[in-house]
């Protein structure tokens, strides 16, 4: 008799394209957040509200109700959808330059309001979409298209700590930075995409979430030394942990 | 104070109180803004009233916030609004084009002063384009209306919701400063309009039905374009069903004064000056700003010999009266860069002056 040990969540859709490209911890995000909708029974009352960045493609994996919100403009929307509703999950699914940088107002300001929503920031160093430019949390040294000798602080400043920013703030609940580079690190990922719902569930301010994200394609890398870049550049200056949890 | 608004009974009330009033009474269940002069009190009014109700008010940390909120809370079927003017409504663009692409029933309130730039607070109409042409990208249509007294700051506001929902399109109220800041007697009244179904496309979670998405993303050459055609068709409804506009003693006019807004207040009066002194002039306005009553305009170029169009801009609803009128007759701008109306003294002169050759 054989035992079913791995299934498609409830929560994506069954019969759609793969849209990111091979390799990109995307795919595996959209999947952990799928999981914890599942398992906190949620699919059924949830409205997200998508970004412009890799990140739209959230709409066409994920089997719940959602807008597309301008760039930079997710947590707007999601904080109308949710002060129309109140009693609806609402969360937002983000790139870096969206949250960090063309966002960065209504981010900060959705976390001083202590909005009762859920944000996951998916941190790969660049713009992804538009073909790797140097964005908000690029690194020092780090070579894109827009940075071409890499970034260094004279022309391009300092890169920005997101999840440390996000707990500054006293309307935050939960932040945290995670990785999904390796089983453990995609483990971990999980319980804080978790946490950062349960807090909004349980109406305790705004929870969220900086997953270390690869790009192998803008970086031009394999998957498996994109995951090495994150574990050797990133993680020494964007570490990972819990920077505020108030159910602590 | 803001006097109560019990229906049937007459109070004295500033514009931006009656349009707040109103919106409420329409069952307006968030406001979302950042100040402004001339439309702060619409805020200021809001953020007691809905919380005293039992309803959402955000002070959003920027107008592009405030209207994107407005976008989350109607993209669930709630009736919610902002409200702003001239270099803030400019920040609101981007999703205005987002809205039209959504096919959402954003309502927003335009309070007019002084521009370009930061300009100053004076009453202005030199928002016309901004209203009806739109600095978004891509083709799309506000609904825009335009109040000329406090009462019909009521009466459009109401009607601004119930189109917004009837067509999924983003309706503008057009008012200015001084329409914003007078005190006028009005007279409430309970909603007229039917609620509007909103089950078969708002988001309120996938339960016992597939999941909706509310997008604007047409990566196909072709979805695109059915979808503009579609949009298109839905404009052709409105250019249709829902112009209006206000005429006053045209029938045996000779030459016609067209103006919009407050500056229609004094066009009227001089008119009634203009008749006393046996010149056959009337007057027309524009109720809404789009769809444009471009029909009724042309017909009337057939009747008369000159028509004179004034506004407190530079000329710009002076281009839709002249493609409405297709050069059948003259059309004449007489106009002011911002500030109070044109007094009716010098638009009797500017009558008589333009009158003299009819
Ligand atoms: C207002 C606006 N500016 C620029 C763009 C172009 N644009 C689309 S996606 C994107 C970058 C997104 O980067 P990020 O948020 O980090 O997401 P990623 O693609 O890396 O996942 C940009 C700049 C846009 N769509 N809208
Ligand atoms: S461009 Fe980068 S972030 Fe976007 S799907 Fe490809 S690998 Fe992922
Ligand atoms: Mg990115």
């Amino acid at each position: 008799m054989a035992t079913q040990v791995f299934s498609i969540p409830k929560s994506l859709k069954k019969d759609v394209k793969y849209s990111f490209c091979p390799g990109c911890d995307h795919g595996v995000a959209v999947r952990l957040v799928a999981e914890c909708l599942d398992e906190l029974g949620l699919k059924e009352n949830t409205i997200t509200a998508t970004s412009i960045g890799c990140s739209v493609g959230l709409y066409d994996f994920i089997d719940i109700d959602a807008i597309e919100a301008p760039h930079g403009r997710a947590l707007a929307v999601a904080t109308g959808v949710k002060r129309a509703n109140p009693d609806k999950f609402v969360f937002t699914y983000q790139g870096d330059g969206d949250f960090a940088s063309i966002g960065w107002a209504e981010s900060m300001h959705s976390a001083f309001r202590g909005e009762k929503l859920s944000a996951i920031c998916i941190n790969n160093t660049t713009y992804g979409m538009t073909g790797g430019q140097l964005g908000p949390t690029t690194l020092l040294g780090q070579v894109t298209t827009t940075s071409p000798t890499g970034r260094n602080i004279e022309y391009y400043g300092y890169p920005v700590k997101i999840a440390e920013h996000i707990a500054l703030s006293e309307g935050t609940a939960f932040s945290a930075r995670v990785s999904l580079d390796s089983v453990a690190n995609i483990r971990k990922a999980k319980a804080a995409i978790k946490k950062a719902f349960e807090v909004q569930m349980k109406g305790l301010g705004f929870g969220f979430v900086e997953i270390l994200s690869s790009c192998p394609t803008n970086w031009r890398m394999s998957p498996q030394q994109a995951h090495e870049r994150v574990r050797n550049e990133m993680m020494p200056i964007y570490k990972l942990g819990v920077y505020k949890d108030i159910t602590a | 104070m803001v006097a109560e608004c019990v229906t049937g009974k007459k109070v004295l009330m500033k514009g931006n109180y009656a349009i707040a009033n109103a919106a409420i009474k329409a069952g307006c269940q968030c406001y979302f803004g950042y100040p402004i002069t001339p439309q702060s009190e619409i805020g200021e009014f809001m953020s007691g009233k809905m919380q005293e109700l039992g309803r959402a008010y955000v002070s959003a940390e920027s107008e592009l916030a405030a209207i994107n909120m407005v976008i989350g809370a109607v993209s669930t079927g709630v009736k919610a609004m902002s409200s702003s003017s001239s270099c803030a409504i400019s920040l609101m663009q981007e999703a205005l084009s987002y809205a039209t692409a959504d096919q959402l029933p954003v309502v927003l309130v335009s309070v007019m002063r002084g521009g370009p730039g930061l300009g100053n607070i004076y009453p202005s109409q030199g928002d016309y384009n901004q209203a009806t042409i739109g600095g978004g990208n891509g083709d799309y249509k506000l609904i825009v209306l335009a109040p000329s007294t406090v009462q019909e700051c009521i009466d459009l506001t109401y009607k601004a919701f119930y189109l917004a929902f009837k067509y999924k399109n983003p309706t503008m109220i057009l008012a200015d400063g001084l329409l914003g800041q007078m005190m006028e007697p009005v007279e409430f009244y309970d909603y007229p309009y039917p609620e509007i179904d909103t089950t078969s496309w708002a988001l309120s979670g996938a339960k016992d039905r597939s999941a909706r998405v509310i997008r604007s993303y047409a990566p196909l050459e072709e979805n695109q374009c059915v979808f503009l055609d579609n949009l298109f068709k839905k404009y052709e409804l409105i250019e249709q069903n829902e112009v209006e506009y206000e005429e006053y003693m045209v029938d045996d006019a000779d030459f016609v004064v067209v103006a919009f807004g407050s500056m229609f207040r004094n066009v009227k009066s001089a008119v009634k000056l203009c008749r006393e002194k046996g010149l056959k002039v009337g007057a027309f306005r524009p109720i809404t700003l789009y769809p444009f009553p471009s029909e009724r305009l042309n017909s009337l170029a057939d009747k008369v010999k000159k028509i004179l169009v004034t506004e407190i801009n530079m000329g710009q609803m002076v281009r839709d009266v002249r493609l409405a009128v297709n050069g059948k007759v003259p059309v004449l701008f007489k106009g002011k860069g911002v500030g109070a109306m044109i007094d009716v003294e010098t638009l009797v002169e500017e009558i008589e002056k333009q009158m003299g050759g009819v």
